[in-house]
């Protein structure tokens, strides 16, 4: 029983890490198109990005559905204290999501398009600040009481380090979405994205160099586990390993090379990934709750195990499934339902 | 002062969301259901119009899908922002069940949609069946766990509570809860006739204005031959369902029925009609009610064999209030469900008359009006149900085990109002562009001119598959 109280956590943890994960890469790249088609110049050009996301969108968001239901159930506590602290971001990025779903279906019909080019990009970026606001601050730490209860105000997620992730998040969300234009698109939509992706690049490097610097330079929590063997090696090789990823990224940019950048920004996501779960882990309220002290009761876990877990394989299938059928350049703004 | 209370106003929230939220899903559970069977058609009789039919349809689909997938979300994380303490002590078993919709539900229905909206060039016509069944499907099954889960918090079963925490000792007991059957099948009956009534009720629009009056009789011959069976069927179940609310949550069924006074086993009481409920008086200031009907209502005989409790015999902190609201919100869903029966049944008969014809069809003025007047009241009667259970639930989220006071997250009020005021903002304007684009849809009408799959093959999507095109660049510059 001893095992399975640390074996189950540690699987559902796993699991957890995958979904957000998978979100973060799938929504992350439709975020950053959102982000970006506040900046594009004309209709057409506007009607290209929407077009790109049309259908794979609402699959993409659900993966934080699927994160936050199985968040709700294996680790209760975590999801009751993290979403208490985090009212304002979170309420920022729901509000986020609903301008932006919601402008995919209107636009399509709406004689002036303009307004809704405007509410899905701002809701886009919206969503992505209620994000990064809500990661810089769960990495920063929840105050919490012995329970584990939020003792906090809801003020605490605002601060010089959150302020700082909310904008490298959003830096990386630009830089997937351009990567994943230039994968989909061609011509001077192509190039024009080539230009943000490169600028994306710098920013999101200066941005995680800050991060890599403050986060062992200002915590207590982290400095001590950075610090110690064996995690001391793995933190050595992360930033090398970062440094030479983003050398391979804008050496494709370089050479316009047509998926090669998207796949570079994807392995620098699972990179700072691995970083971020390793300084966290066991903890899922950092500073002070574990995965073990959040965890639902095991039988709970196992009977969400037995239901979830075979579906997992499966959901990637049929989500990889409409990749292919949907493959290949998108070159109209022809929003396809007609 | 009611914005100064944290219970209060997330209550609030929730039930606009809630209540707004409800309002989607219903077409895309219920119009599901009928996109398979006029594909179905299209592809077993290869008649053209079965084709269109799913296109025009399939329109108006996606957008309410996008507006519900867009007022979900929030559903999905007000538990742990709003209700941290329900979600802490439900999370054992109320988490998992959200994570099975994500995982069974939502994803597949999300997945599939893309190929059902934007694939029909490009897979096919198989596959994009299998699609279209899989989008119902999910839906379908999205309505499945959230009325497990709902079912679960007014009849809780399978465990129990322990330290704060519900520990369920058997999940199977705690899924198949008492209430679980009747209140999915009630729930997927509601979206279902609702769902034919708007199809009906728009159809019914077009043949009025005489536009592709042909066309549109299709579907609404669809709708009747379905609504027959689904009309009365639903009519019974909700019977059901109003017994087990007898024999599980007397309370709610005292506050449904706006009785204050135990009515002791083996007597016959009145059914009260209309009603003017005070709860400070703790009696009707002002009834009309059907002499000795109550016992026929709830048992089919004069004479209850159980005794009807009343409000009084509860302590006011154990007991629903807002009676007025529970006791008219029952009877507008009541009587919706028979006034939809009964256009059915006058429908039916003009159909047996022969007066449905296509000749005739457009001549039947006042009955067509009546389907365009019908659309929107399934949704109307899908909304006071849904306040009759939960409003009829309080002053507990979990039935006699956990109350709503204790369930809330600690906020500031001031945060959970600016976030309120947001949403009623946001949804009024949702409400009312939905309402906008809805009609331009259907004021533009089907497009009977579309590519049909097998014919021709022209793209309708402007997206190629990536072509190959020769690197000509000099050796070294290719990688």
């Amino acid at each position: 029983m001893e095992t399975l109280t640390y074996f189950l956590p540690q699987v559902w943890f796993g699991i957890l890490a995958l979904f957000l994960f998978l979100y973060v890469m799938l929504d992350g790249f439709d975020l950053g198109v959102g982000i970006l088609s506040l900046t594009a110049s004309n209709e057409e050009r506007r009607g290209i990005l929407m077009t790109s996301l049309s259908n794979i969108w609402d699959a993409n968001e659900t993966w934080l559905v699927l994160m936050g239901g199985s968040l709700f159930g294996a680790f209760p506590l975590a999801y009751a204290t993290i979403l208490n602290a985090l009212y304002i971001p979170v309420s920022m990025m729901l509000f986020g999501f609903i301008f932006r779903a919601v402008a995919f279906e209107f636009r399509e019909h709406a004689n002036r398009k303009l307004f809704w080019n405007i509410a899905f990009g701002t809701g886009s970026f919206l969503a992505a600040l209620g994000q990064g606001f809500a990661l810089g601050a769960v990495l920063e730490g929840i105050v919490v009481d012995k329970a584990g209860h939020f003792v906090g105000t809801t003020w605490d997620f605002l601060s010089w380090q959150s302020i700082l992730v909310a904008l490298t998040l959003i830096q990386g969300y630009v830089l997937i979405g351009s990567t994943y234009l230039i994968w989909k698109t061609e011509g001077e939509l192509q190039e024009t994205h080539y230009k943000t992706a490169k600028l994306a690049a710098y920013t999101t490097l200066i941005g995680a160099i800050f991060i890599t610097i403050s986060t062992p330079v200002f915590y207590q929590s982290a400095r001590t586990k950075l610090f110690e063997a064996p995690l001391v090696y793995i933190f050595a090789i992360i930033p090398v390993l970062g440094i030479w990823l983003i050398w391979q990224l804008l050496g494709s940019l370089d050479k316009k090379q047509d998926k090669a950048p998207f796949v570079w920004t994807i392995l620098i996501f699972v990179l700072t990934f691995i970083g971020l779960a390793l300084v966290v882990f066991p903890y899922i309220i950092p500073t002070e709750i574990t995965i073990y002290e959040a965890a639902a009761d095991p039988s709970s876990l196992v009977f969400m195990l037995i239901f979830v877990g075979f579906l997992i394989p499966i959901m990637i299938f049929y989500n990889i499934y409409q990749y292919i059928v949907f493959r290949g350049k998108v070159t109209s703004h022809q929003y396809g339902g007609e | 002062m009611f914005l100064e209370n944290t219970v209060v106003l997330s209550r609030m929230q929730f039930a606009l969301t809630a209540l707004f939220h409800m309002l989607w899903p219903v077409l895309t559970t219920g119009m599901g259901i009928y996109l398979v069977i006029v594909e179905g058609l299209w592809l077993k009789t290869r008649n053209s119009d079965y084709y269109y039919h799913a296109r025009f349809w399939s329109k108006l689909y996606i957008l309410n899908f996008g507006i519900g997938v867009a007022t979900g979300i929030p559903m999905e994380f007000q538990f742990g922002t709003n209700w941290a303490p329900f979600s802490e002590a439900v999370g054992n078993f109320f988490g998992s069940i959200m994570g099975f919709e994500a995982t069974w539900a939502f994803m597949l229905e999300a997945a599939s949609l893309g190929i059902m909206v934007f694939g029909w060039e490009r897979v096919n016509p198989i596959i994009h069946y299998i699609a279209t069944i899989l989008v119902a499907v999910g839906a379908n099954m999205s309505t499945f766990w959230i009325l497990v889960a709902n079912s679960w918090m007014q009849t809780p079963a399978g465990g129990k509570l322990v330290d704060g925490k519900f520990i369920i000792s058997d999940y199977f007991q705690a899924i198949f809860n008492p209430f679980m059957k009747v209140s999915i099948l009630h729930m997927f009956f509601a979206t279902l006739e609702t769902s034919l009534f708007v199809i009906g009720g728009i159809s019914a629009w077009y043949i009025l204005n005489k536009r592709n009056a042909a066309f549109f009789s299709r579907s609404l011959k669809i709708v009747i031959a379905a609504v027959i069976l689904v009309a009365p069927i639903q009519i019974y179940i909700g019977h059901l369902s109003a017994e087990q609310v007898y024999h599980r949550q007397p309370a709610k069924l005292a506050a449904m029925e706006a009785r204050w006074q135990t009515i002791p086993a083996g007597e016959s009481a009145d059914y009260s009609l209309v009603a003017l409920p005070n709860d400070k008086a703790e009696k009707n200031d002002w009834e009309l009610s059907i002499p000795n009907a109550l016992g026929f209502v709830l048992e089919f005989k004069q004479k209850l064999s159980e005794p009807v409790l009343g409000l009084k015999e509860f302590k006011p902190e154990n007991r629903p209030h807002l009676v007025g609201l529970i006791y008219y919100s029952f009877r507008t869903m009541v009587g919706i469900g028979f006034a939809l029966a009964g256009l059915m049944l006058i429908t039916t008969l003009q159909w047996l008359r022969g007066k449905l014809s296509t000749g005739n069809i457009t001549e039947q003025k006042w009955l067509l009006r009546a389907w365009l007047f019908a659309a929107p009241l399934g949704y109307i009667a899908i909304d006071t149900g849904w306040i009759v259970r939960c409003v009829g639930r309080q002053p507990w989220t979990v039935y006699n085990q956990l109350r709503t006071v204790d369930s809330v997250s600690k906020l500031p009020p001031s945060n959970v109002l600016t976030t309120l005021i947001c949403y009623a903002t946001v949804y009024t304007m949702l409400l009312f562009a939905a309402l906008y684009f809805g009609s331009r849809i259907i004021r533009k009408g089907p497009n009977l001119s579309l590519p049909i799959p097998g014919i021709e093959s022209q793209p309708a999507l402007d997206t190629k598959p990536g072509e190959f095109v020769p690197d000509e660049r000099p050796v070294e510059a290719q990688q």
